[in-house]
């Protein structure tokens, strides 16, 4: 097999979690999906290249399970970097230089190739993806110290009193050979959490390594809970969001699916929202997202709320301030949420 | 039975001045037309297909591709874009009969009994399979598809119409629209792959401007032609009005559901555009609209293609807007069929009376 320069791996995560997006495969043409749960259904999604455009001779995308080998009884990912400790034969196959290692939690743009340039350019062991957050938001977050140089000098992980504001985004190159040999004596450590935040970054501290910091400017968001998925919805109908979807030069790959352009029937009232196709409204739509094959019935409001694909919301019925589960059925002159409640309620049953 | 062959004949009347000819025209915001015989085709099973291409093969060839997005095997399927190698010295020579000579090497290759003939500038759901079935069963040399209208006069300009009696095609005609009630050609044949390279020998023996219509009619004493009636939605496009019409009447969700069923998906090619932006200013009612869209106008009775910007202000009433044109502030439009990339900004208003249409050309700037 033809030698690539650098292999992604994406931690799509545990029960669940989605992956949301693939992002522009500029520096990478093979993708290794990690993840325990949920299997079938990433897989059905992920798994067809075509759609992300990685269907050349030499690229794929390849979601990887624990799979049990034969000199040792593990079943389960331990922790982030035990998903690709025990994926290091897949990763030899390709024989990369760098190893790219993603969320499949995180809404955000970025061209991985900038960063590998970076990477090359400090001749860093490592490097890791940091943007600038609020002080107040920066105890949510691994926060990364540096000095002036961009190297990371000291990283807390959500610390109380935070001595710098750049947070990790959980985006890392790594020189695969140095990666792999702490690797290969972390997997067999009995103290170890198998964690890159935890354990490898600590770890290659230690031992002297260059890591850098690679400043990230854009939009960027974590959605690995309820809120900040409706949150990361809502910041689409912002007119100034600095997340543009609209770009021809950096498109969103997704599923095709066969459907018609949306139909606004003639009791529809739209204020601001962000449609897509297969869908069909006939009633009030007001700062709403509303995912392909969803429905909103005649007489029907929904406002500050998701509609995940195919959910159907019957006539008269009202949802607010909610994230309506796939496929879910909402029955005429129900109601679901409420516009002063502090959470965004999950509706995730038919009602 | 093997698996078949199909082909997708040319559409013969000139649209839309010229500019389109071929199948490649929008339909519906975010479909081509070409993409309802070959999802129809698809969903029948049938996966070796050849598509004729008459000219301007190049928007075509890019939309058909591999055809793996109309869920055609890549090993076991097929679509064969096949073009003419003849220069044309006269138009009169622009006939199906021609495209199929020009190319009867490749029909002569493929190992398929029979072949089924679709139209490229219709709009309908045909399931092929259950046709060619019964087509097999019944005897018959050709079956043919039609459907009833009942008001052929005014419109259906250059379809033919069948002569029908028990069951049985006895004549092929144009429709001159001198009466209501007629049953149109659906241009849809199936017939043994042999019959067919019979006609096409046939039909050149007598004219060189013969269409595979003109040489079954022809022939029709020596044949067995039998007629099977189509239900459901059916746009035939001959003309911008009937293009128009055959789009607007999909605005019905009832029409709608009679083409677009969950069981059998018409497929086109994704140009991963995001969902559409609907800000605060906009107002839609009884209108489609594809995605990528960014309206800040109003639309109402539209339909609206991928990637069209509708400014504060705009009025759009009764229109087909096609893909990634831009519709400035306060412009106002009614009953007029936008081509893409067109830019209105400069004029005001263009507006066609009840029951008139205009026509705004491809690329245009107003």
């Amino acid at each position: 097999m033809k030698q690539i320069e650098m292999l992604a791996m994406i931690l799509a995560g545990g029960r669940g979690s989605r992956l949301l997006d693939l992002t522009n495969h500029v520096a990478v043409d093979v993708v290794g999906v990690l993840t325990q749960y949920e299997s079938v259904l990433l897989n059905s999604y992920v798994a067809k290249g075509g759609l992300w455009g990685l269907d050349t001779k030499d690229s794929g995308v390849f979601v990887l399970t624990p799979r049990e080998k034969a000199d040792a009884g593990l079943d389960v990912y331990r922790g982030t970097a035990d998903a690709i400790s025990q994926n290091i034969d897949f990763i030899d196959t390709y024989d990369p230089e760098y190893l790219l290692v993603l969320s499949g939690d995180h809404i955000y743009k970025m061209n991985y190739d900038k960063m590998l340039d970076y990477h090359k350019e400090q001749g860093a062991a490592a490097t890791i993806a940091v943007m600038p957050v609020s002080i107040e938001e920066a105890s949510r977050f691994g926060i990364m110290i540096t000095d002036e140089n961009n190297r990371i000098t000291d990283f807390e992980e959500k610390p109380k009193h935070p001595r710098s504001t750049l947070a990790s985004m959980g985006i890392y190159i790594f020189d695969w050979k140095k990666l792999r040999e702490i690797l290969v004596k972390d997997m067999v450590d009995p103290e170890s959490a198998h964690d890159f935040g935890k354990t490898i970054i600590p770890t290659m501290m230690n031992n002297g390594e260059k890591l850098v910091a690679f400043k990230f400017e854009g939009y960027w968001k974590d959605v690995g809970t309820i809120d900040s998925l409706w949150e990361a919805n809502m910041d689409l109908l912002d007119e100034n969001c600095d997340l543009n979807l609209d770009d021809s030069t950096w498109k969103i790959y997704t599923e095709d699916v066969a459907a018609l352009p949306a139909y606004i029937g003639p009791n529809a009232s739209i204020d601001r929202a962000y449609i897509t196709q297969g869908t069909s409204v006939d009633g009030t739509v007001k700062n709403s997202v509303i995912f392909t094959g969803a429905k909103v019935g005649t007489g029907a409001k929904v406002i500050d709320s998701v509609l995940m694909p195919g959910v159907c919301v019957g006539d008269g019925a009202v949802v607010t301030r909610a994230l309506v589960a796939d496929d879910v059925k909402i029955g005429a002159g129900a109601v679901v949420g409420s516009a002063d409640s502090k959470n965004i309620t999950l509706q995730a049953s038919d009602i | 039975m093997a698996a078949q062959t199909a082909r997708t004949s040319r559409c013969r009347p000139a649209i839309f001045k010229g500019v389109h000819k071929n199948g490649s025209f929008t339909f519906l915001g975010r479909y081509r037309v070409i993409d309802f015989p070959i999802s129809n085709l698809s969903n029948s099973g049938i996966i070796n297909l050849q598509v004729y291409i008459a000219s301007k093969p190049r928007s075509l060839a890019a939309h058909i591709g591999t055809g793996r997005h109309y869920n055609i095997n890549s090993k076991r399927g097929r679509v064969q874009l096949l073009f003419p190698t003849e220069e044309r010295v006269n138009t009169i020579y622009n006939t199906n009969i021609q495209a199929l000579y020009e190319n009867l090497e490749y029909i002569k290759r493929q190992s398929q009994e029979y072949v089924v003939i679709a139209p490229s500038c219709m709009v309908f759901k045909q399931d092929y399979d259950a046709l060619l079935q019964d087509h097999a069963k019944s005897g018959a040399d050709i079956t043919a598809l039609y459907h009833m209208v009942h008001h052929a006069r005014g419109g259906y300009e250059t379809c033919h119409i069948f002569d029908i009696a028990d069951g049985k095609v006895n004549a092929i005609r144009r429709n001159l629209g001198d009466e209501d009630v007629r049953a149109i050609s659906m241009e849809s044949f199936v017939m043994k792959k042999s019959l067919l390279i019979k006609l096409i020998h046939d039909a050149r023996a007598i004219s060189s401007m013969f269409n595979l219509s003109d040489v079954i009619n022809a022939k029709i004493g020596d044949l067995d032609v039998r007629a099977v009636e189509h239900t459901g939605y059916f746009g035939p496009i001959t003309s911008l009005k009937s293009y128009y019409t055959a789009n607007m009447q999909l605005l019905n969700p009832a029409k709608a559901a009679e083409l677009f069923t969950p069981d059998w998906p018409i497929y086109t090619r994704t140009n991963d555009s995001c969902p559409s932006q609907f800000y605060d200013s906009a107002e839609v009612k009884n209108s489609l609209i594809s995605n990528g869209g960014e309206i800040r106008g109003t639309i109402i009775d539209s339909i609206v293609g991928r990637g069209v910007t509708v400014g504060k202000g705009a009025v759009i009433k009764g229109c087909y807007i096609a893909a990634y044109t831009t519709i400035g502030d306060n412009v106002h439009l009614e009953n007029q069929v936008v081509d893409k990339y067109v830019t209105i900004n400069h004029e005001n208003e263009i507006i066609a009376g009840e029951g008139e249409l205009g026509y705004v050309k491809y690329m245009d700037h107003l």
